[in-house]
């Protein structure tokens, strides 16, 4: 019977395509809210855990700075993860490396030791741009190799000691004052609660916004994200753009390491250890794709936060920092999978 | 001819590399006072061998396009659940052994199947399954230092050298035969070459009827199951097992990457040797005798690391070049226009 049906094509029988076509809600409601549903409900599991005390004040200022240096850190690593390029292995030396440069040049004055660990920063992402805008290097293997490599020199310049800012600093008043202002930047508070460096994160956060959303610069990341050779036969730039990105992410980081000293009152090769996974994780917690083209900074803003509030949130539980690595990790599997999953569903990856 | 001749040998030093590298330890070993002897390579190779393991999961799971980031901490794991297992329960060697053996292939299952099933992206869903073992391994110890206390029996066994002129230890040679039966799998074997297929194009291998999810999920398990292996040897081989086995100023997990990479593994799959980087493991483990400061250590490591891969990267970007074009063409006919000129 079917055979004949398929040998006359003028019957009037239609066909018809069983082919799903509608899109799973749920995925099309957590692809949307993303990542601030998630925040509500981890509020609310805080609220209860906490007892009600969660949103007092100086609950509220330790969460925003225990997100200060990961929400710094994230608004640079946004521009990687969204060129398609994954992640960035040498945010740990970039981070340590920008906080040494700060504090070997205290003697300078407190602006120019800022600005030399932010230009070091930089360099260290013109380089891995290049190497990966350029000659198109695997992206993961050569900033870990880069990784190590600056490990390498830095261990071998300094002898792996650590750098203390009041120690480098000469005895005249001038570099004495240097080295207390470089100190005091991860102790002040503007108003009674909120400290400066949630100020400056959220303040690198706005910029990274508006460079993401509102500039040309951001919309051709976007097109090298979605699909490379697509963006280099339409004329992009494509060495250009990937090298800028990776300057503000070495920018970025640099600035979280420098804040990262001050805060420790050392530098030392070590500084960063760990901040690559809970950077990657902040991303992703905030919707971004890892094969690039999708998600926004406001999403990595809630990233951060989801971040820290599960933290605190474990805090309050009770766990030791062993377990929560167990608890960070069985979080990021499933938002990963959730992420791929549901991008899956609406045919997006 | 001149030219061709330069072009060969240039081929050669890229596919051998890994020997000139164990050539080049060795030659400078012979101006360090007392490194040919009998106690310092024994000790060097015997140290080395937990990398050797690590290079060998590492190796495998590159060939098959995957990175497989949770071979540390699984050897580590391995170790504590080997020495917890024989202080607490009394469990003999084996027993424990075969154990942490089981461990890693149960991890080395949830790898695959996270990668093939749930399409996590194998790096990302590794550097996950990393913390999950972390922190395992935390709450099973409580952060403290396990050793095999007054039991050194086997310990002994394992730090003998059992061949009389050879400076190898037990450790080191059981470490080898399992290298060299994983190259024979990888080698002559339907699995081997489907791993190599699959690491090549995971779609025409798909297309051709390889079932390339288990043979994934198989690449994983081999290298969670040697690691577990490797590390619980290692446990019993030094007499100790902390959170950071093995990790002495530099992570275990670079020197596997850095080993793979400049034995000669393709970084997207598909090419390589696990001799290779058995080779420059050996190798590594001869320099971290030759050079006894850590930071010196590093940087030397770093920089072999990233002249390979620089290496790499221009030669694919400069073959990248010529994509479309008919280079031996043109050679061709320039040969022809400098005959008939």
């Amino acid at each position: 019977m079917s055979e004949q049906i398929n040998k006359n094509p003028n019957t009037n029988t239609p066909k018809v395509d069983t082919r799903k076509t509608e899109i799973n809600k749920f995925s099309l409601i957590f692809n949307k809210l993303g990542i601030y549903v998630v925040v509500v409900a981890l509020i609310i599991i805080g609220l209860i855990v906490s007892k009600g005390t969660f949103f007092a004040a100086s609950n509220i200022q330790s969460i925003l700075e225990a997100v200060a240096l990961i929400g710094m850190v994230s608004s640079g690593l946004i521009f990687i993860t969204y060129s398609g390029n994954m992640t960035d292995m040498s945010i740990p030396l970039t981070m340590a490396v920008g906080g040494m440069m700060a504090v070997q040049t205290i003697n300078f004055g407190f602006p120019v030791a800022i600005l030399i660990g932010i230009l070091s920063g930089a360099l260290i992402g013109l380089v891995n741009g290049f190497m990966i805008g350029k000659f198109r290097a695997n992206p993961i293997i050569w900033t870990w190799g880069f990784n190590l490599l600056l490990s390498g020199i830095v261990r071998v310049i300094w002898e792996g000691k650590q750098l203390y800012a009041d120690k480098v600093a000469k005895d005249t008043e001038f570099a004495q004052n240097a080295a207390n202002t470089f100190f005091s930047i991860a102790r002040t508070y503007i108003g009674k609660y909120i400290s400066l460096m949630a100020i400056v994160m959220i303040v690198m956060m706005v910029i990274a916004w508006f460079i993401h959303s509102k500039t040309k610069f951001g919309q051709k990341l976007k097109l090298i994200g979605t699909n490379y050779e697509v963006a280099k036969f339409s004329g992009i730039n494509c060495t250009k753009t990937l090298v800028t990105a990776y300057i503000i992410n070495g920018v970025c980081a640099s600035i979280g390491g420098i804040f990262f000293a001050a805060l420790r009152k050392t530098a030392s090769y070590e500084n960063g250890t760990g901040y690559d996974f809970s950077c990657l994780t902040a991303v992703l917690l905030g919707g971004c794709l890892l094969n690039g083209g999708k998600g926004s900074v406001v999403g990595t803003f809630g990233g951060v936060l989801a971040y820290g509030i599960l933290n605190n949130i474990l805090s309050w539980i009770g766990l030791g920092t062993y377990e929560k690595y167990l608890v960070q990790g069985l979080v990021f599997l499933f938002i990963v999978w959730l992420n791929t999953y549901s991008n899956r569903k609406l045919g997006r990856a | 001819m001149k030219n061709k001749k330069i072009k060969i040998s240039a081929n050669l030093i890229n596919e051998n590399r890994s020997y000139l590298f164990l050539a080049l330890i060795l030659i400078i070993g012979l101006f360090v006072d007392n490194f040919y002897t009998m106690y310092n390579i024994s000790a060097a190779t015997g140290n080395g061998s937990l990398v050797i393991w690590l290079g060998l999961g590492f190796t495998v799971c590159m060939i098959a396009g995957h990175m497989d980031l949770t071979i540390m901490y699984m050897s580590t794991f391995a170790a504590l659940l080997c020495l917890g297992l024989h202080g607490d329960q009394g469990l003999p060697w084996a027993v424990c052994i075969l154990i942490a053996t089981l461990a890693g292939v149960l991890v080395g299952c949830i790898n695959g199947f996270l990668v093939t099933k749930l399409k996590i992206h194998s790096f990302i869903a590794t550097l996950g399954m990393q913390f999950v073992l972390k922190g395992s391994m935390y709450i099973y110890t409580g952060g403290e230092e396990l050793s095999i206390g007054k039991d050194y029996a086997f310990s002994d066994v394992l730090n003998d050298t059992p061949v009389g002129f050879l400076p190898f230890s037990t450790y080191f040679l059981i470490t080898t035969l399992v290298v060299f039966i994983v190259m024979i799998v990888l080698r002559y074997t339907r699995f081997g070459r489907n791993v190599y297929m699959i690491g090549g194009n995971l779609e025409t291998a798909w297309l051709a009827g390889i079932k390339s999810d288990g043979v994934t999920t198989m690449a994983f398990v081999i290298s969670s199951a040697a690691c577990a292996l490797g590390g619980a040897l290692n446990g019993i081989y030094s007499g100790t097992a902390g959170i950071t086995m093995g990790e002495k100023g530099i992570s275990p997990l670079m020197i596997a990457l850095t080993a793979t990479i400049i034995g000669g593994t393709a970084i997207n799959g598909g090419k390589g040797s696990v001799i290779w980087t058995w080779v420059s493991l050996v190798a590594i483990a001869l320099l971290k005798a030759i050079f006894k400061k850590t930071e010196i250590q590093v940087l030397v490591i770093a920089a072999i690391l990233i002249g390979c891969i620089v290496y790499e990267t221009i030669a694919l970007y400069n073959r990248n070049k010529t994509v479309g074009t008919r280079p031996n063409l043109h050679k061709e006919a320039l040969k022809e226009l400098g005959k008939s000129h």
